[in-house]
């Protein structure tokens, strides 16, 4: 057999296969045409080889590259063949078609309330300022939500009306029918009846600065409640964010200091902070926080010098230590963020009003 | 604090329009609520805090308006001309009370003319919204206005004995208020009384009987003091409130009251003409002398943060009405005016100095010293809880902690006591600290399915409030959460907590219990009590078909309740390090055919003690099989999947088949099970 003869046949061959590989409309198909071409035992190219001894001794080198080269080929358009078998290109159009637009098999995901959210981000930031969390009881005595702050008996802050205090026991109404027990429900026993939902976290100010010495360094946050009838901007519960920092050479300038990273971590970039005076019980001076935020001044809280006498009513020395707290509406912060223009949404747990933050 | 810009600058000479005048004001403590042109003046609303009665009237704002724009205050003279006539011959004045009443100014005038007020009066009146009624009555209210003391005239001839007797309410003791209606006065309430009848009640409201007419002529003018907490105590027991017990109840300027007494017969004669008796009845409760007060400069600095030239001290406690006492190098002592309560402390006058030398001194770019701050293991804890849940699909809710009495009695499953309860109702009927965040989570649920929303999961973690013997309620804060029931719902909300477990406490026990209390809300036979380490510290179950209706819920739903403190306690927040296994693990199903009765956790047990070390965990397969035909009544079939391991070695064939014919022979000795072909 001569060399032209024998590559002659070999391109017909690489071309032969190309088609029948191309053609192969399923997996099927594809395999035939695998083992009329490529069978170990009786393939084409099997066949092929066995002309390779035919061909005459000097043009034997180059008829074995050629065969090598035409192997090569095969194998390979059978590769791509397959190839597109597996990932359903070329399948015919009749077999079950991929469609990769059809929509994910979706997972869904639950959302964080938009007040909890904020909570974390204040706390957060107020973490990195080096103010650690702490945390007090939602029911108070008298002591820790006023006297100790400073709130004297015949203060109107500590008027009924202006308080949610617990009913005392005995007068608890619907006790009898409560619980579907044997045993007969034990009236609960307010050993102390001046007992409120507290109105201001400053209550765990006091908790924490009767249990420990300067310097004191916390946040603290968490429900509270008052008397205000609900509308869009009130509710009688609603969460405060508080901190505290007691030490010695503590001024005004650090709560200025402190609140202005704390308002420009939040809202980012550069704020200006601007004190207008003010009056609380548990704070001298107090001021009134406001921040200047894109041209504009906005009110951010309340603040001041910790009075000497909430110093004293804790066992602090007010000549060898000072201190500042302040306190903000977390309602407030969130709505403003969000453009939420209502606060009662926040209670009103609707999903659809979940599900967008 | 309504004031009319016109009227105020007639007291203090000022060289700014309003804008900047309401401005300047905000920044020196009176902030600024609004301001409307009213004619040619303006009507500003300043916010007066609570510790500055002394700015209820345009006299107190004028005098801090002469401290912050440097100008200087112009007070009327209220030198009124007296006839021949002593008052003490016409009127008699008697004070039972002086606890109540610590101090009674009695002016008499007579021969007044009753009339309509003049045009500058009406209009300083109107532009801060005060209605006229005629001259006498409107020029008490004027002088409210002006100097912040409420005053009262009676008409002298209505009040029998012509006398007043300053006195307690008798418990019971009717009075006819000027509003034409009739209050029953009780003991503690202060009455303007005369010979026979309350004829006010003081500080709070005058009589219809004694009222001035137009035919009036004779005049009795009152300006007192009144306790403050007797005054707020009985202007709420009564529904009556006013200017006047407004500022009684913040405290008015004792001193004071004779020269607004005259202040105000200098205008009423000026106004309704008549002849002012000689002298006064000025009845006053012995009064101890104020103290004087040191103010230290370097308490400035320490205070405020910046230091204070001590000439601008003494300029600013000068301006503002303080008298030096004393002056050294390094210290001022003061005496305080009458009209500033407030000042008593040292800390009072730097917060003075402060505010007038200007809050916008104080630097805002210190450095603050850092300090360490530790996440406590709560928030870390819930926070955890937080990330399980929302990816587990649960939405975040916050409920009220108070609710009415029917969802706190519809679950109680901590305790059996009483819930807490108010005095008086947060919302609506909500009266009771809940005892369980189950009943509020099913209230969403409830609001959810009225406005067609399908998909309802939800968690809360928040309080509950349990009465206990001791200080305060015990607090404890729980995890709770509602999902939807259904087909395999139960499992579903009970892998979510399981998932929680494995990401917070892997190693700590968690099982359920049968409940040990009989729960209202639950279906029967359909909820369990979690059990974490040997300890109760939840409860989970379909909600049951009367509660759904009683709940008004349309849809199946589960709820489930978790002690957060439990999960505190177990929680492993720093993960050690254990060596990944070295061998390959092997697996071996055994399906197991048993009674319904046959419960997975006594499976459960069996296969842990039989299968000893080489089992490295075993599950169930799917659902449990259930075919009458197949494997006969009251049967289920369970794949049970094992996960052999061997720490030392590569487990051979044998060995994982020996293991699982002993779990098979185990579970058939022990449970009746039969391994279906």
């Amino acid at each position: 057999m001569s060399l032209d003869a024998f590559i002659a046949d070999l391109d017909a061959l690489v071309a032969d296969a190309t088609s029948k590989f191309a053609a192969a409309a399923d997996a099927a198909a594809l395999e035939a045409a695998r083992v009329e071409f490529l069978g170990a035992k009786s393939g084409k190219l099997k066949d092929a080889q066995k002309g390779l001894g035919a061909v005459g001794k000097d043009d034997k080198p180059a008829a074995g590259k050629k065969f090598n080269e035409v192997k090569q080929a095969i194998e390979a358009a059978f590769a791509a063949a397959q190839d597109r078998s597996t990932s359903g290109e070329g399948v015919a159009a009749t077999g079950p078609a991929f469609d990769p637009s059809q929509p994910g098999t979706r997972h869904r995901l639950g959302h964080l309330h938009p007040l909890t959210q904020t909570i974390e981000e204040l706390k957060d930031i107020m973490g990195r300022l080096g103010f650690t969390v702490a945390h007090g009881p939602e029911i108070e005595d008298e002591r820790h939500n006023f006297e100790a702050l400073n709130i004297p008996k015949a203060h109107p802050a500590r008027d009924p009306l202006e308080n949610f205090y617990l009913a005392v026991a005995g007068k608890v109404h619907g006790a009898s029918v409560q619980g579907s027990g044997l045993n007969a429900n034990p009236e609960p026993r307010t050993p102390n009846p001046e007992l409120l939902l507290r109105s201001q976290t400053s209550t765990v100010q006091i908790r924490v600065m009767e249990a420990q010495q300067p310097p004191v360094r916390i946040i603290s946050l968490g429900r509270v409640y008052r008397p205000d009838d609900a509308d869009a901007t009130h509710y009688p519960m609603f969460h405060q964010i508080e901190g505290l920092l007691i030490d010695k050479h503590v001024t005004m300038a650090d709560l200025k200091s402190t609140l202005r990273l704390f308002a420009g971590s939040y809202f980012g970039g550069e704020v200006h902070i601007r004190f207008r005076p003010s009056f609380f019980p548990f704070t001298e001076p107090s001021v009134e926080v406001d921040m200047q935020w894109n041209d504009r001044w906005i009110e951010m809280g309340g603040a001041g010098m910790v009075d000497p006498n909430v110093l004293r009513a804790v066992g602090y020395d007010p000549e060898q230590v000072s201190g500042f707290a302040f306190g903000l509406g977390v309602e407030r912060v969130c709505a403003r963020r969000h453009q939420v223009t209502d606060i009662r949404e926040f209670y009103r747990n609707d999903v659809r009003f979940l599900e967008q933050f | 604090m309504l004031i009319s810009y016109e009227w105020l600058k007639s007291l203090v000479p000022l060289g700014v329009n309003v804008e900047e005048f309401a401005l300047r004001m905000m920044m020196a403590g009176f902030n600024h609520e609004s301001t409307a042109a009213v004619g040619d003046d303006f009507c500003v609303d300043l916010e007066i805090t609570s510790n500055r009665p002394d700015c209820l009237g345009h006299i107190g704002l004028a005098r801090e308006a002469a401290v912050v724009f440097g100008s200087q205050l112009k007070l009327p003279a209220a030198a009124p001309k007296s006839g021949a006539a002593k008052v003490g011959d016409i009127t008699k004045l008697r004070v039972d009370c002086p606890e109540l009443c610590p101090r009674y100014v009695a002016r008499v005038i007579r021969g007044v003319k009753v009339g309509p007020s003049p045009a500058w009066l009406v209009r300083r009146l109107t532009t801060i919204g005060q209605p006229t009624v005629n001259n006498v009555v409107d020029i008490t209210n004027y002088v409210l206005m002006e100097t912040g003391q409420p005053l009262h005239a009676f008409d002298l001839a209505k009040l029998h004995g012509r006398q007043i007797v300053v006195r307690e309410a008798k418990p019971g003791e009717k009075f006819d208020a000027i509003n034409h209606k009739t209050y029953t006065l009780d003991a503690g309430m202060c009455v303007i009384a005369d010979a026979d009848r309350p004829v006010a009640v003081g500080g709070v409201m005058g009589g219809v009987d004694s009222e001035v007419s137009q035919a009036t002529t004779e005049l009795l003018i009152e300006s007192a003091a009144f306790d403050p907490l007797s005054i707020r105590t009985t202007s709420r027991k009564l529904g009556l409130r006013s200017d006047s017990s407004y500022r009684f109840e913040r405290g008015v300027d004792i001193e004071n009251a004779d020269w607004v007494s005259r202040r105000c017969c200098e205008l009423i004669l000026e106004v309704c003409g008549g002849e002012l008796a000689e002298g006064a009845l000025d009845v006053a409760a012995s009064r101890s002398p104020r103290e004087a007060v040191t103010l230290r400069s370097s308490q400035i600095k320490r205070i405020v943060g910046i230091e204070v030239p001590m000439p601008e001290v003494r300029r600013i406690l000068g301006s503002l009405g303080l008298k030096e006492n004393a002056v050294a190098d390094d210290r001022i002592t003061v005496n305080p005016p009458s009209w500033r309560r407030d000042l008593e402390r040292e800390i009072d006058l730097i917060e003075e100095v402060a505010r007038i030398h200007g809050y916008d001194k104080i630097p805002e770019d210190v450095g603050v010293p850092m300090a360490r701050s530790a996440r406590t293991d709560e928030d870390r804890v819930l926070a955890k809880v937080r990330q399980v849940l929302t990816a587990c699909g649960f939405d975040e809710a916050l409920t009220i902690s108070v609710v009415d009495e029917g969802l706190s009695q519809s679950f109680s499953p901590w305790t059996d006591a009483a819930p807490l309860a108010l005095q008086m109702p947060i919302l609506e009927r909500a009266d009771k600290l809940r005892r369980s965040l189950v009943p509020s989570l099913l209230k969403a649920r409830r609001e959810n399915e009225a406005v067609g929303n399908r998909t309802i999961e939800l968690f809360e973690t928040a309080k509950v409030y349990l009465p206990q013997t001791g200080e305060l309620p015990q607090e404890d804060l729980m995890l709770g959460l509602t999902s939807g029931g259904g087909d395999g719902a139960f499992y579903r909300v009970k892998g979510v907590l399981e998932a929680l477990l494995a990401a917070l406490a892997p190693a700590a026990r968690f099982e359920v219990r049968d409940l040990t209390k009989k729960h209202d809300l639950l279906a029967i036979g359909r909820a369990c009590e979690l059990a974490l380490d040997g300890e109760v510290v939840g409860v989970l179950g379909e909600v049951g078909a009367a509660a759904l209706k009683k709940f008004e819920l349309r849809e199946p739903a589960i709820v489930a309740e978790l002690k957060l403190a439990a999960l505190l306690k177990a929680a492993v927040l720093v993960p050690r390090y254990a060596p990944t296994p070295a061998y390959p693990a092997m697996e071996r199903d055994i399906n197991l055919v048993v009674d319904e009765k046959v419960r997975w956790s006594d499976l459960a047990a069996t296969v842990r003690a039989c299968g000893g070390a080489l089992v490295e965990s075993f599950d169930l397969k799917g659902q449990p099989y259930r075919d009458e035909k197949r494997i006969g009544p009251g049967k289920k079939s369970l794949v049970v999947t094992l996960t052999l391991r061997s720490s030392e070695r590569t487990l051979t064939n044998t060995e994982a088949d020996d293991l699982r014919t002993r779990v098979v022979e185990e579970c058939a000795k022990r449970h009746g099970a039969t391994l279906r072909a």
